[in-house]
């Protein structure tokens, strides 16, 4: 029994996700069907790409909030180029494009000591200007067909984006908790001033992180793009609103110091296996907003609920 | 001179906008434009205010832009039902309500704000969308209502959506500074824990500051409402952000403690000025999110930099 | 008719048998029932958004309810691509019979519905056509002949300016295909019946009326000398005549929209808007539901099955009824 309140206290996002399934398969027969749980995992894909960079840049005690526009831009290159550059060529270009807008925001976050939420938030309206204007407001259309094909495509009966997804999740899982990077993420998040003294240069160390949500979430927008063979200039609208979501619901604090992959993925699941449910069971889109809305805070109150009395709450 | 822009950058930039766009546009300063650029930027702004009250408290708002449709298709479907003195009474009524839950989760059980109206931003929307049944709603006499007062008319040649913001902005501004709860607002967004106020009377503080922002939300949907006399459901998508950049502009600082009502208008001023200036120069509409990148990160940079003493931080 | 699932109650239901016989009974049953009946799947733009796609999805439910060989799986997108090509997938694991698809975006859903042919699914697009390169892979287009109604606009503008004058165009959603389609009919047009008229800007307005108010100032800001606008649809043509009247310039100004909505409709009658294109969502849901079953039963259909949509104007509008959206 302490051993469940204990799992409980640690991971309550899973037996959400539990209590989801159960639910789902006895109302849907649609829903316990494995090729319906890889839709699920393709689903998930998108937004978990994202959280699992979220997950080291809040821990860290910082957020992004670019993320939604800088994977429409790696998106909007990685189609556009390809005329020009071929395949390989713009693809690289996308990926080098969220490399860049993560570097830029880490730089400026680390160099100006401005709050990483303004300065992504400013980040956010600007490369969606970028996207806007170098789109010309136009969706473009991968004319090799090799590049849908590849986003359709299947390895082991898994569908590829799937597997792309779990290994990410795997190697992030362990960096984060068996690399000396891993660790500097909770001591940065957990106290700047105290990591700083311990020798563990905080600039560099967060930039990193920056760079590697960034990159994240250029090849989360790539890999959405070969989803549909094109990429559209609104692409990742409020994405990341939904990842900051997972993430949290997956129990990383927003002051920082806390947080897990295995936690995030429970958010990511979480919120695919709601709306895939929720799909299935016709539930009115109106209905979807206000359910998902009150989940999230539901959870919050929850999770401060248990972590109060151990005195790790935020 | 880092002091001197830290303290007046806000202002230094508002003139140099003007000057800028003065010398490259000869429609840019004229009064009929000026009024225009006050009168676009009276919604964001007006929302903001409220905001400003939010933010120095040392909390977040992301609702707004849900409330803000909420709040319009709510009095502008009363309107032609109960006539439009009981329908702007019922839209405060429920606005507030709303902003009274928000107040409830943040003030008093101490839940984090940003995810909070995260989720009340989604939950909003979709109560919009189940009250109107996702239907445009619509003002059938649009000639003959004094409800068309608030968005489409002017008092001695100032438009009234620019007066409902700039007296809104002067009577907020007082109270910040002036009254007990202004100060009350600066302490407990300085330093919530050591603040010296007994826990109760700081939950109830942050819950005023939301009841407030969901009141200038409700002004907000009376320009918005009478000025199209008509809304869709979505109507306010994105303001939520729009208003933050304008506050952040302004040089409030998202840790709390500290910030300003005059400086939010002014920088919500900037963002609407960069927008029409840039429009009237020929630019594409986008290139104006681009201007608003640097501008945001520069100013908010000065401010914090001539704070620290140091151009660069040291970490 | 619609199969509505209560979840509560099929949760207590399967709660009294034994869990798992009880799924593989109701499996059964409905596979029996489904004997005659199709299955038809529908992934739906952005329902909620404007009065047109609410009131579509209603006719959509009612006609379903009516005929008595359809069961319907109604989703909505909310305006997002990868929301939608899920709901495609999803759509495709349960085997529907027929997709019915209102696209998003006219180019980034043509994978999903290449997945859905592989799959043996027939596809109808529904109002807004997809591109060129997913023609080959759908069954039938059912909608609005967009590029008609933009030559419309463009014959209607140039009849009430007598030919020549300077205007402005509000556009639709970027990237949407009946935004395109509507400013190619208008643009290539125009110049056929007016050359002396002249598109003095072009601005998109996102199907917003409150965006295409702000739009219509800022146009109005900038020139001096408007004659006419083209809204690609009366939403976002009365947020123009709004932008106009408060600067006291609506009587100089020709207001030419589409998709006449119920303002639209009343502001012509007052004598404010000059021309538009009656569309009806009733008329667009039951043509699609009509095809897709049609295309279920095997039955050749015409790849382009548009429905009327005529010019309205003040002269003529006492023959058509006031929209209900």
């Amino acid at each position: 029994m302490n051993r469940i309140i204990d799992l409980v206290k640690r991971q309550p996002i899973w037996i959400f996700v539990f209590i989801c399934v159960v639910f789902f398969s006895f109302s849907s027969p649609y829903f316990f069907d494995i090729r319906n749980f890889s839709n699920i995992l393709v689903q998930a894909s998108t937004i978990g790409l994202i959280a699992l960079g979220m997950t080291f840049v809040m821990i860290n005690g910082n957020i992004d909030l670019s993320v939604g526009a800088t994977l429409a831009l790696a998106a909007s290159l990685a189609v556009g180029l390809q005329p020009q550059l071929g395949i390989t060529g713009a693809v690289l270009v996308g990926l080098l494009s969220g490399i860049v807008i993560g570097a830029l925001n880490g730089i400026i976050a680390w160099k100006t000591g401005v709050d990483a939420f303004i300065v992504t938030l400013g980040a956010m309206i600007g490369v969606r200007g970028l996207v806007f204007i170098y789109t010309g407001e136009q969706a473009f259309y991968a004319h090799d067909l090799a590049y849908s094909d590849f986003g359709a495509s299947s390895l082991f009966g898994m569908p590829v984006l799937a597997l792309i997804f779990i290994c990410l999740t795997i190697i992030a899982h362990l960096v984060l908790k068996y690399t000396i990077h891993g660790r500097n993420v909770f001591a940065v998040g957990g106290n700047r001033v105290a990591a700083k003294e311990a020798g563990i240069r905080v600039g560099p160390h967060m930039l990193l992180n920056f760079i590697l949500i960034g990159f994240l979430a250029a090849l989360s927008g790539i890999l959405l793009s070969t989803q549909m063979g094109a990429s559209t200039p609104n692409l990742g609208r409020n994405y990341e609103l939904w990842t900051i979501t997972a993430v949290v619901l997956g129990g990383t604090r927003l002051t920082g110091g806390f947080g897990s992959i295995i936690g995030t993925l429970g958010g990511v699941l979480a919120i695919a296996i709601l709306r895939n449910g929720m799909n299935l069971l016709q539930v009115p889109s109106f209905y979807v907003l206000i359910i998902l809305g009150s989940i999230l805070i539901i959870v919050l109150f929850i999770d401060k609920r248990f972590a109060e009395p151990q005195g790790v709450g935020a | 001179m880092l002091q001197f822009f830290g303290k007046h950058g806000i202002s230094v930039a508002f003139v140099l906008c003007v000057v800028i766009f003065s010398l490259s546009t000869q429609k840019f300063l004229s009064t009929d434009n000026f009024l225009t650029v006050v009168m676009q930027a009276s919604i964001i702004g007006t929302i903001a205010l409220g905001v400003t009250f939010v933010v120095i408290g040392g909390n977040l708002d992301l609702s707004v832009g849900s409330l803000l449709s909420f709040a319009t298709v709510l009095v502008v479907d009363l309107h032609d039902k109960v006539g439009p003195g009981t329908a702007i009474l019922l839209m405060f009524v429920f606005t507030l309500l709303i902003g009274s839950i928000n107040g409830y989760l943040i003030g008093y059980l101490r839940l984090n704000s940003l995810i909070v109206t995260l989720g009340m931003l989604s939950a909003i929307q979709g109560i919009t969308l189940v009250y109107s049944g996702g239907k445009n709603v619509d003002i059938s006499d649009q000639t003959n209502t004094w409800f068309a007062f608030f968005g489409r008319e002017a008092l001695f040649g100032v438009p009234v959506p620019a007066i409902i913001f700039i007296v809104l902005g002067i009577i907020l501004q007082i109270v910040l500074l002036k009254t007990g709860f202004g100060r009350k607002i600066f302490a407990i967004g300085g330093n919530a824990t050591a603040s010296l106020f007994s826990g109760l009377r700081r939950n109830r503080l942050v819950f005023s500051t939301y009841l407030l922002s969901a009141f200038t939300t409700g002004c907000a949907a009376l320009i918005l409402g009478s000025r199209v006399m008509g809304s869709q459901n979505n109507v306010g998508e994105g303001y939520e952000l729009l208003v933050l950049a304008g506050v952040i502009l302004g040089g409030t600082s998202l840790l709390g403690g500290s910030g300003s009502i005059a400086r939010t208008v002014i920088g919500v001023l900037i963002l609407a000025m960069i927008q029409n200036g840039l429009l009237l120069l020929g630019f594409p509409y986008y290139t104006q999110w681009l201007v608003t990148w640097v501008v945001i990160i520069v100013a908010v940079w000065l401010d914090i930099a001539a704070k620290r003493g140091k151009l660069f931080s040291t970490y | 008719m619609k199969v509505q699932i209560n979840p509560i109650r099929t949760f207590q239901n399967l709660g009294k048998v034994s869990l798992l016989a009880g799924s593989i009974i109701s499996l059964g049953l409905s596979g029996m029932a489904q004997a005659e009946t199709f299955r038809i799947g529908i992934t739906q733009n952005n329902v909620g958004v404007d009065s047109y796609q609410t009131t579509y999805e209603q006719a959509f439910e009612d006609a379903a309810e009516e005929a008595d060989n359809v069961d319907v799986v109604v989703l909505d997108a909310g305006g997002d691509v990868a929301r939608q090509i899920s709901q495609v997938r999803n759509l495709i694991q349960q085997q529907v019979d027929v997709i019915i698809i209102w696209p998003t975006d006219g180019q980034a859903v043509v994978p999903a519905i290449n997945g859905a042919r592989n799959a043996g699914i027939p596809v109808v697009v529904t109002n807004s056509n997809i591109a060129e390169a997913g023609q080959p892979l759908i069954a039938s287009f059912s909608g609005p002949n967009n590029i008609q109604q933009g030559a419309y606009a463009a014959e209607m503008m140039c009849n009430q300016l007598g030919g020549e004058g300077n205007i402005v165009q509000i556009t639709g959603q970027p990237g949407y295909t009946t935004a395109i389609e509507r400013q190619k009919g208008f643009e290539d047009r125009l110049p056929e019946v007016c050359p002396d008229v002249k598109i003095l800007d072009t601005q998109p307005g996102d199907w917003n009326r409150a965006k295409a108010q702000r739009t219509m100032e800022d146009f109005l800001t900038r020139y001096d000398n408007i004659d006419g606008v083209y809204a690609a649809d009366d939403n976002m043509g009365v947020g123009a005549l709004n932008a106009a009247k408060s600067e006291d310039r609506a009587g100089e100004i020709i207001f030419i929209g589409a998709t006449n909505f119920a303002v639209g409709y009343e502001a012509m009658a007052r004598g404010e808007y000059h021309g538009s294109v009656y569309q009806s969502p009733a008329e667009d849901a039951r043509n699609a539901l009509n095809i897709a079953i049609a295309v279920a039963q095997g039955k050749e259909v015409d790849k382009m099955s548009y429905f009327d949509t005529p010019k309205i104007t003040q002269e003529n509008m006492d023959e058509f009824e006031k929209p209900v959206f």
